[in-house]
């Protein structure tokens, strides 16, 4: 079903930044970011599907793909813009396959940095060897939008300009998955087989062009000329792929630490005041628990720990502050499934009501604290909750074959055979 | 792709008129296309810009909108192509298959090889009896095009002791010669700086600023390299019009330059500031980092002039490069990534431009989920090092820029009016947020996965040494 026809605003800044403006912003949790030859797409994750808003501080190298991206009357309207005649227009946008790729691969970066893994929740975590391959197959299916400056006079830095167009990069990180690909692929149902097979052409592709070699890849290319017959097994993917979890969750056995309790609660778990891959999604998962010890009166926060998080490594800390007092720090270590870390807190004896604010942050990243925003983290968990029930069902014939950014990624459906969850 | 229904004498963007007339030559073209069918942005690039349509012989055609006419002119030249451009894929497959086959692995075979292949399908057409000859003979150019510009040629050059103490000698002596020079002048030096920025960071892009000029005529960039030769102990208020910042920018680590030493060696993960580099060093820059080394003077001469030009001002021969380090240097004090708002000298239209760029890519990092905290935070880390960095730019910056200008110097390419100077000036600004971008980016990948061995970030996110 085409989308419904939506118009753009172009606008144009005192920078001469050019401004494609199609739908509202939200926190950053909620946007997918691209940056593309010339500009920075976005688009808000939880609202309909529809063009990217674009700011253009290149229009020369972005004319290569606004007509593609947005059509010929938006791409005019730029020009127009950048020409000097009045800004604010709003032009219509002609839904194209680009636009729809490029929404996609915005999405699956999007996954790779914001998907709310949680076991409380249960939402199983995204294998990353395998959503990193897909990426690197759909940035070559939006090729068109990146344009490394070549072999230019000035190209002294030792980075393009375009970090997002990493096709090469994203398939030598990721390689290791290719052989368990290729294995899904030669066992799964038709539809999955042919989205595996679509993935793992087009990694051959880019590879193939970018000039990357290795025993992966040479496999790759002679299992696609050679594909042999399909495996007659069913396979489970969730076995396919190297799992860094496997910890039995202990998440409400209480630490045995004596003392008598006073007051329990959970805290903040503000996503963006700490990198992914460390700390379980769930609003339950950071919790703190007073206590007296006879004239002490100890502090412990336990805050539930990613499923792939490393035991070593990551100073996390939080953030604990009572009865309106200051801010006081503390650090936490890894126990097991949980970081946790203690303190003591200056509670009036007759104190067992504490008003306790408690988060969870990286010291060093922490944007600090930002405005409340467990609503959008709810709708962001219905959100995979309903990508991952459609993940979970066979796909529909009239769906798209690609350039559906809502169809499921291969990470999501290897996720719901997981079967811990 | 479908198109919308356009009145018939509207202009249409180029880059559709080209997408349209790759698509009509039909297949056999894959091996030069995207997965759409859309020619790759490199063939574009590469082969159907220079080569087929040709915008210097064709003036008309060096526009991103073109009148019906245009496009039926610019149809026409790549339909004229076809068949050329058929061979060219053919070629293009066969090369890569002669690559892999003799193992080369260096490269883009498309940036190696897309024009060769347009030549060798002019010449032969398409691949025959005996292609196979041309394919290996064409690889193996490509492998060796670099004529031993190499880092590695370099070090066999320098491996010779008494050459080693020859080129020692040399450098004494050239900077025996220095004449250094007083600070008194350069706060007028750098006045007229900001009127070149004044003039460049505008919306409408860069103005033609004629101080620019007259900076260069007048040596304004031979002024302030000697004066760093001279002042260690100079107010920076005085030259930059900022009290916390040395005088050189970081330019050096020390008081003042030192004579640079000859070198045997090399790491991007531990480069010293640019005026502390050796010879080595200075040269290993430019070889590891260049696209078309074979353009670059040979090992031998490289070496012969950077004795030279490491003992001249601001280690540069050309004035308007010197230039541009006075114009970075006045934009580099005014740099604000992390939108403190500070208060810094007279910021110009150019410091508004690029302030302005980093506040945007401050919400990109954001919702890319990397960010540093904008306050010191002595528990940081690495992380807190990088934001320390973001407050202090001008050091990242000056760094930067010093190494464009220097391989333009070794390139004999200066930097003929403000727009180009501009377009350096600004390119430099883009490369320090990708340079945070990417040390970011390492240190987060260092936190999830836990370090085996030192748990250095480097300073790009591929070192290399030698």
């Amino acid at each position: 079903m085409a989308p419904p026809p939506v118009d753009v605003r172009v606008t144009r800044d005192d920078d001469g930044i050019i401004r494609v403006a199609a739908g509202g912003a939200g926190p950053d949790f909620t946007l997918a970011v691209l940056d593309v030859a010339g500009a920075v797409l976005t688009w808000p994750v939880l609202g309909d599907p529809g063009p990217p808003t674009a700011e253009i501080h290149d229009v020369g190298r972005a004319q290569q793909w606004l007509w593609a991206v947005y059509g010929e009357r938006v791409a005019a309207a730029v020009h127009a813009c950048a020409t000097g005649e009045p800004a604010g227009t709003r032009v219509p946008v002609d839904p194209t396959t680009l636009a729809a790729d490029a929404a996609r691969l915005g999405l699956g970066h999007w996954a790779a940095r914001w998907w709310p893994a949680s076991h409380l929740d249960g939402i199983p975590a995204l294998q990353p060897d395998v959503l990193g391959l897909e990426l690197a197959a759909l940035t070559h299916q939006c090729q068109q939008l990146f344009e490394e400056s070549v072999g230019a006079l000035d190209d002294f830095a030792d980075f393009g300009d375009q970090p997002d167009d990493c096709a090469a990069e994203l398939i030598e990180d990721h390689r290791a998955a290719l052989a368990p690909l290729i294995q899904w692929w030669r066992a799964a149902s038709t539809d999955t087989a042919h989205q595996l097979e679509r993935v793992l052409r087009l990694i051959d592709d880019a590879a193939d062009g970018a000039g990357l070699d290795g025993p992966e890849l040479r496999r790759l290319r002679s299992v696609l000329d050679r594909p042999g017959p399909a495996a007659t097994a069913p396979l489970d993917p969730a076995t396919l792929f190297a799992r860094s979890d496997g910890y039995a969750l202990a998440a409400g056995e209480l630490l045995v630490s004596g003392g008598r309790l006073i007051a329990r609660g959970s805290g903040t778990n503000d996503w963006r005041r700490y990198p992914p891959g460390l700390v379980d999604a769930s609003e339950t998962a950071v919790s703190w628990t007073a206590r007296a010890l006879g004239a002490r009166r100890q502090f412990e926060v336990d805050v539930v720990a990613h499923s792939a998080a490393p035991a070593t490594g990551a100073p996390l800390a939080a953030e604990v502050r009572v009865n309106d007092g200051p801010r006081k720090r503390v650090a936490l270590s890894r126990r097991d499934d949980m970081w946790t870390g203690r303190t003591d807190l200056d509670l009036p004896p007759g104190e067992t009501r504490p008003r306790v604010e408690l988060s969870v942050l990286l010291p060093g990243f922490d944007p600090g604290p930002g405005p409340e925003t467990g609503a959008e983290r709810d709708a962001i968990r219905a959100l995979v909750r309903r990508r991952l029930a459609a993940a979970a069902q066979p796909v529909a014939n009239d769906a798209p074959p690609h350039g559906s950014s809502s169809a499921p990624f291969l990470a999501e459906i290897a996720a719901t055979t997981d079967e811990d969850y | 792709m479908p198109l919308p229904s356009q009145p018939t004498d509207a202009r249409r963007p180029r880059a559709m008129v080209i997408d349209g007339s790759w698509r009509a030559l039909g297949p056999g073209l894959e091996p030069l296309s995207g997965p759409g069918g859309a020619p790759l942005t490199r063939t574009v690039k590469l082969i159907l810009l220079p080569l087929v349509v040709r915008p210097t012989l064709h003036p008309e055609l060096a526009a991103d909108f073109l009148a019906p006419e245009r496009a039926a002119q610019l149809d026409a030249l790549i339909r004229e192509s076809g068949a050329r451009l058929l061979a060219t894929a053919q070629w293009f497959t066969l090369l890569k298959r002669t690559r892999r086959a003799l193992g080369v692995v260096a490269g883009n075979p498309q940036d190696l090889y897309f024009q060769r292949c347009f030549e060798l399908a002019a010449e032969h057409g398409a691949p025959a009896a005996g292609a196979g000859a041309f394919a290996r003979a064409v690889v193996e150019n490509v492998a060796d095009a670099d004529g031993g510009r190499t880092v590695d040629a370099l070090k066999r050059h320098l491996a010779d002791d008494s050459r080693h103490a020859g080129i020692e000698r040399e450098l004494a002596l050239a900077w025996k010669s220095r004449r250094p020079a007083t600070t008194s002048g350069t706060a007028a030096v750098v006045a007229r700086a900001a009127e070149v920025l004044e003039a460049c960071g505008g919306p409408g892009g860069p103005l033609d600023s004629p101080e620019y000029g007259v900076m260069v005529e007048a040596g304004d960039g031979d002024l302030l390299g000697r004066a760093l030769w001279a002042n260690p102990g100079t107010d920076a208020a005085g030259v930059w019009g900022r009290s916390d910042v040395p005088v050189h920018l970081g330019l050096t680590e020390r008081q003042l330059p030192p004579r640079p030493q000859v070198g045997r060696g090399a790491s991007t993960a531990t480069l010293p500031a640019p005026l502390d580099r050796t010879l080595f060093e200075r040269l290993f820059v430019v070889l590891q980092s260049s696209a078309r080394r074979e353009e670059l003077p040979t090992v031998p001469e490289l070496v012969r002039s950077e004795v030279g030009r490491s003992c001249a001002p601001l280690g540069l021969y050309d004035e308007s490069l010197r230039v541009a380090v006075v114009l970075g240097g006045r934009l580099a004090v005014g740099l604000d990534p992390l939108g403190t708002g500070d208060s810094a000298p007279g910021r110009t239209s150019a410091h508004r431009a690029v302030n302005n760029r980093w506040r945007r890519e401050a919400s990109v990092l954001r919702a890319r989920r990397m960010t540093v905290s904008p306050r010191p935070d002595p528990d940081g880390g690495v992380l807190d090092a990088l934001a320390q960095d973001l407050r202090a730019p001008w050091a990242a910056y000056m760094r930067r820029l010093w190494v464009r200008l220097h391989g333009r110097d070794v390139r004999d390419a200066p930097l003929t009016d403000a727009a180009a100077a501009w377009a350096v000036l600004d390119g430099v600004a883009r490369s320090v947020m990708m340079d945070h971008r990417a040390r970011v980016r390492s240190a987060l990948r260092a936190l999830s996965v836990p370090p085996v061995g030192p748990a250095a970030v480097p300073e790009a996110a591929e070192s290399r040494s030698a």
